[in-house]
């Protein structure tokens, strides 16, 4: 009989149970999609922090002071197998660099040799102008920035002749940068190629990683590679990372400010509709109560119903919100969050939770006489 | 004939009004009693005390040898459960549950249910053939009918009736009436409140009310019964 | 009489209309907060966003091609072109004025180092700047300005230089190689390219200068000297001069529309982009009021922040906008939950020959009172919780938008009336007897 009950109940009010699983639904689907955003946010945004470029430096400890020869400088060998022993997933680019003052048509120009295909991948936020796609035969290519171009008037495709003491390395320009910055008067080469003009084979003058990640975890991540690569320094760019830290704390504070909120809101609106909801069952209980009914039975029994409508609008909303989630993924960050499945069950749980806190009022009737509820009538 | 119900100096007060002021009265096994008065006489709030819809201020009620004034809530439950049919004038059946099963319901709430038993007990008040009915779907007469069988079902002591034919045209209303004769002939103690004199002569004792107080007692005699047709 | 109609009405019976109320202040107090907030965002977060540093670069026009390892220029000084410090002040003049936040002039100066007079001499590079330098601006005032506004990541241990003055701070990774320099120290410097040219008589063989602090920027500075920008100008003999400099500003997030070359801009649009604080804009300006100079944006800054606080503000309004449909959804369900309630008075007042509209006129009105009572506590209640949210996030409390208050008004008159009107039509069907009747 208390399924049948149970069962009648919840088909018997027609519209009015519409409109609570329409409030639950819509509590869930918000609160579910912000907390998906919650859980991706940090995510998203430290991706967007790499738009600074290189966070992470490796560099000789006993560096000296010097003219313009590159005298401090590592092994590159050394440093890349130290990298690749210590894999991880949010190293976004790694790139070596060796710094030679060679010249060009009579003018001192700062020749930087690297890794070409990660150089944009370490700074996204060069503009290179020139379509340029680097292919291993290719190693004579070079970048010029954009006040090496204006000086030296060269254009993409011009060809280009470094020297330094007696080598000499001839090039072309596959592309121009502008940062705005010192690389806007550097040539960028590939890094054999700068080592062959300063006969240094096999050293680099330091290394530039760009990690994502939080403080905590690129600090981590340092701290991991200082340990394989016990010779050298292994620091974070403090420029980077403590502004980055800093502004990421704030935003997601903004963030989980706005959604604890918007959660509190929406939870207590559908506590009033459930509210109503037990308001209406006030007859059904007193005429249960007058038939002889324990008030714990009725209670259960409406609790009950109240439970299957929070679950049902929990589930109907978290199926929602992670729609709801993709949307705002989109439109924000022009990707879609991903979502994490453990916000299913815990917003058909929160949902019940607050349905039941909602039909609290159900339980109060339990003292009130079976006369009193019908005389309100 | 033993004493079913016994009421001794009954008080009930609602802050400063006064509804029912020392009644005394004692009713039989197997007697109808209709209990008149004009509207706010307390006739209505006795027959929810003396059903445990409600509790005196002072004073005893003594039903089947429970003193409905002692019961705490718990025990009024229980006391509503197995002793008492109550058949309101609203009817009070629950909309959404059909004919069959708002008769189950009061079985529900006493013990265990039975689907043939239910199906009995609305064959017996004529409603044999709507017992998938919504009460939304049958007459005022239908429904209070089905009131009745709900009354019925766990045997009670005491059947209290609360004008049972106000809201009913009189077609209804006579259907209704013969039901509660039946139930009479068949030894129910019934006490039904009315403010009708015609029904109130087929009852076996009048027991008038005014502001709360018990003035008269007046036997029926069984002219004044066969007058109504 | 329908005044006194709609006061009796909303006089009764209170407990009904606390529902109502209550959700009626707990979403108005939500969606001013949001609103306020998203409203506000945009500029604080510009403003923290300032700790990146600088994100424009002034520098000569003509010039040679510099010859620079992480922002150290290390030509010699005859060579390549200056710019004048006089015409600094100017800076405070543009139409931006006030979104430029700081802005610090360099001069490189390759020099040789001693520890004392007659020590052995070492080479290394001496950058003129700014610590903290009242600026004079044409208009009479100063303005105070220095590296620790457009490179606030530079920490010093001691204390930096006072202007002007013969002091010096060494860069940390200089202090290691050199272990003797500590503050209190005084060092020699002199400049390393020591030519024949006429300049190099009037500078003096060795400048002493005391070491007052130790300054570290994780970059090529940290193996220079940094010292006053007087103290470079004599050192390289070009008084009143700089290479470089280095420009702190509030900006608005670059867009298509600031992307866009202004010479091809018509009128209107022109006068849109200057009025507006684009990068683009301001570097414009800029270039305007110092003539024979080039203005480029250092990207890494301008795009990251161009990029982070448009998706944050994107985000934000999203949420707001979630958080206006809940709190209308919420009241709107509230009301029509109410009014269903009362259809007991419904029927009294139809059967006593109220019409349709009458009845609707009267709820409406109550509606209408409670969301003016409802906004109004609402509206403070969610000023109170913006400006405590803006305190802990950014420090600075986020003050009330007084203009948001018709707004929040406007929206929970609508939105209790809308909620309202289902019900009512329905009403509007319902035939007096039932109700009285009790069904």
């Amino acid at each position: 009989m208390f399924w049948r009950l149970l069962w009648k109940l919840l088909r018997g009010s027609g519209g009015r149970l519409a409109v609570a699983i329409l409030a639950l639904a819509s509590c869930a689907m918000v609160v579910s999609a912000l907390l998906n955003l919650e859980f991706d946010i940090e995510r998203k945004l430290t991706q967007e922090f790499r738009t600074l470029g290189a966070n992470l430096l490796i560099s000789p400890r006993n560096a000296q002071i010097t003219g313009s020869s590159p005298a401090e400088v590592m092994s590159e060998s050394e440093v890349s197998a130290a990298i690749q022993s210590v894999k991880d997933p949010n190293v976004i680019a790694v790139a070596p660099f060796l710094y030679v003052v060679g010249s060009t048509q009579n003018t001192p120009v700062v020749v930087a040799g690297t890794d070409l295909e990660e150089l944009p991948k370490l700074e996204p936020a060069w503009r290179i102008e020139g379509q340029w796609k680097l292919s291993p035969a290719q190693q004579t290519m070079c970048l010029v920035g954009r006040k090496v171009a204006q000086q030296l008037k060269l254009a993409v495709g011009s060809s280009l002749n470094l020297t330094y003491l007696k080598q000499n390395v001839q090039l072309k320009v596959a592309g121009i940068i502008d940062g705005g910055g010192a690389e806007d008067s550097q040539v960028f080469v590939e890094l054999p190629e700068a080592q062959d003009l300063a006969s240094i084979p096999g050293q680099i003058s330091f290394a530039q990683l760009s990690v994502s990640g939080t403080t905590a975890g690129i600090s981590h991540y340092a701290a991991r590679l200082a340990s394989a690569l016990p010779a050298y320094d292994v620091k974070p760019i403090r420029q980077i990372t403590e502004a980055e830290g800093d502004l990421l704390s704030r935003i997601r504070l903004l963030i989980v400010s706005m959604i604890v909120l918007i959660s509190v809101l929406t939870a207590l609106c559908v506590l009033g509709t459930m509210a109503a909801l037990a308001m209406e069952r006030r007859q059904d209980v007193g005429l249960m109560k007058a038939l002889g009914g324990s008030i714990g039975r009725i209670v259960t029994l409406f609790m009950a119903e109240v439970g299957v409508l929070g679950a049902a609008g929990g589930f109907i909303g978290a199926i929602l919100g992670v729609e709801l989630s993709r949307w705002m993924g989109q439109r924000v960050f022009g990707q879609a969050i991903s979502s994490r499945w453990e916000i299913f069950p815990l917003t058909i749980i929160l949902m019940v939770a607050i349905a039941l806190a909602g039909a609290l009022p159900l339980r109060l009737l339990g003292k009130v006489k079976p006369a009193i509820i019908f005389r309100e009538q | 004939m033993a004493t079913l119900v016994q009421v001794e100096e009954l008080r009930k007060e609602f802050g400063k009004v006064r509804a029912l002021a020392d009644v005394s009265f004692n009713v039989e096994a197997g007697e109808w009693i209709a209990i008149m008065g004009p509207s706010g006489s307390g006739k209505t709030t006795l027959i929810n005390i003396l059903g445990g819809l409600d509790t005196p201020t002072s004073g005893q009620a003594i039903v089947d040898g429970v003193d409905v004034a002692r019961l705490d809530e718990s025990g009024l439950t229980r006391f509503r459960a197995q002793k008492i049919g109550f058949i309101f004038q609203q009817f009070h059946l629950v909309p959404y549950l059909t004919a069959v099963e708002n008769v189950m319901l009061a079985q529900y709430f006493h013990s265990t249910t039975d689907e043939k038993e239910a199906q009995l007990a609305l064959d017996r008040v004529g409603l044999g053939d709507r017992i998938e009915h919504l009460p939304g779907a049958l007459s005022g007469g239908e429904q209070q009918r089905v009131a009745v069988a709900r009354a019925l079902i766990n045997h009670p002591k005491l059947i209290l009736a609360d004008e049972p034919t106000g809201n009913l045209d009189e077609a209804n209303e006579e259907t209704v009436i013969q039901l509660f004769r039946e139930l009479h002939t068949e030894g129910h103690t019934i006490l039904m409140v009315t403010h009708d004199p015609a029904i109130g002569n087929l009852a076996d004792r009048r027991i008038e009310f005014a502001h709360g107080r018990l003035v008269k007692i007046t036997p029926s005699t069984d002219a004044s019964r066969n007058a109504y047709i | 009489m329908f005044g006194r109609l709609v006061k009796e009405s909303f006089v009764r019976n209170p407990r009904r209309k606390l529902l109502t109320a209550a959700a009626l202040v707990v979403g108005m107090a939500v969606a001013t907060s949001t609103l306020t907030i998203a409203l506000e965002v945009g500029d604080r977060l510009a403003r923290e966003f300032r700790s990146l540093g600088a994100n424009l670069l002034v520098t000569p026009q003509s010039d040679t091609l510099p010859v620079e390892i992480g922002g150290v220029d290390y030509r010699p000084v005859d060579e390549g072109a200056y710019l004048s410090e006089a015409d600094l002040g100017k800076l405070k003049t543009i139409f931006w004025r006030h979104n430029v936040l700081g802005f610090t002039p360099f001069l490189d100066v390759p020099i040789s180092i001693q520890q004392s007079e007659n020590a052995a001499p070492a080479r290394t590079m001496l950058i003129g700047t700014w610590n903290a330098r009242e600026v004079p601006v044409p208009d009479g005032t100063t303005f105070k300005t220095g590296v620790s506004i457009t490179h606030p990541w530079w920490k010093i241990r001691g204390r930096w230089f006072r202007d002007g003055a013969n002091e010096c701070v060494i860069g940390a990774a200089l202090a290691k190689m050199m272990p003797g320099i500590i503050p209190g120290k005084v060092i020699y410097v002199s400049n390393e390219t020591a030519g024949n040219s006429v300049q190099d008589r009037s500078t003096p063989k060795a400048m002493p200068l005391e070491v007052v602090g130790i300054v570290s920027t994780d970059d090529a500075e940290d193996k220079a000297v940094l010292a006053p920008l007087e103290i470079a100008q004599k050192l390289s003999g070009h008084p009143g001069m700089f290479r470089q400099l280095f420009v702190s500003a509030l900006t608005k997030p670059a867009d298509a529309f600031s992307e866009r070359d202004p010479l091809k801009m018509t009128p209107t649009e022109y006068d849109r982009w200057f009025c507006s604080p684009y990068i683009s804009s301001i570097a414009f300006q800029i270039k305007t009021i110092l003539p024979g100079t080039e203005v480029r944006t250092i990207r890494r800054v301008a795009d990251t922040e161009g990029n982070i606080l448009s998706r944050v503000s994107t985000l934000l309004w999203i949420v707001t906008l979630t958080a206006l449909i809940a709190a209308a959804l919420a009241v709107a369900a509230t009301s029509a939950t109410t009014v269903l309630e009362r259809r007991g008075e419904v029927g009294v007042m139809k059967a006593l020959g109220a019409t349709n509209t009458l009845v609707a006129g009267i709820f409406l009105a109550e509606q209408l009172l409670l969301a003016i009572a409802g906004a109004s506590m609402g509206f403070v209640l969610g000023a109170v919780l913006a400006r405590s949210l803006g305190s802990s996030i950014f420090g600075m409390p986020a003050s009330p938008r007084l203009i948001l208050f018709p707004v929040v008004l406007g929206l929970a008159a609508i939105v209790a009336f809308t909620g309202s009107l289902i019900p009512l039509r329905r009403a509007a069907r319902f035939s007096p007897a039932p109700i009285l009747r009790g069904e």
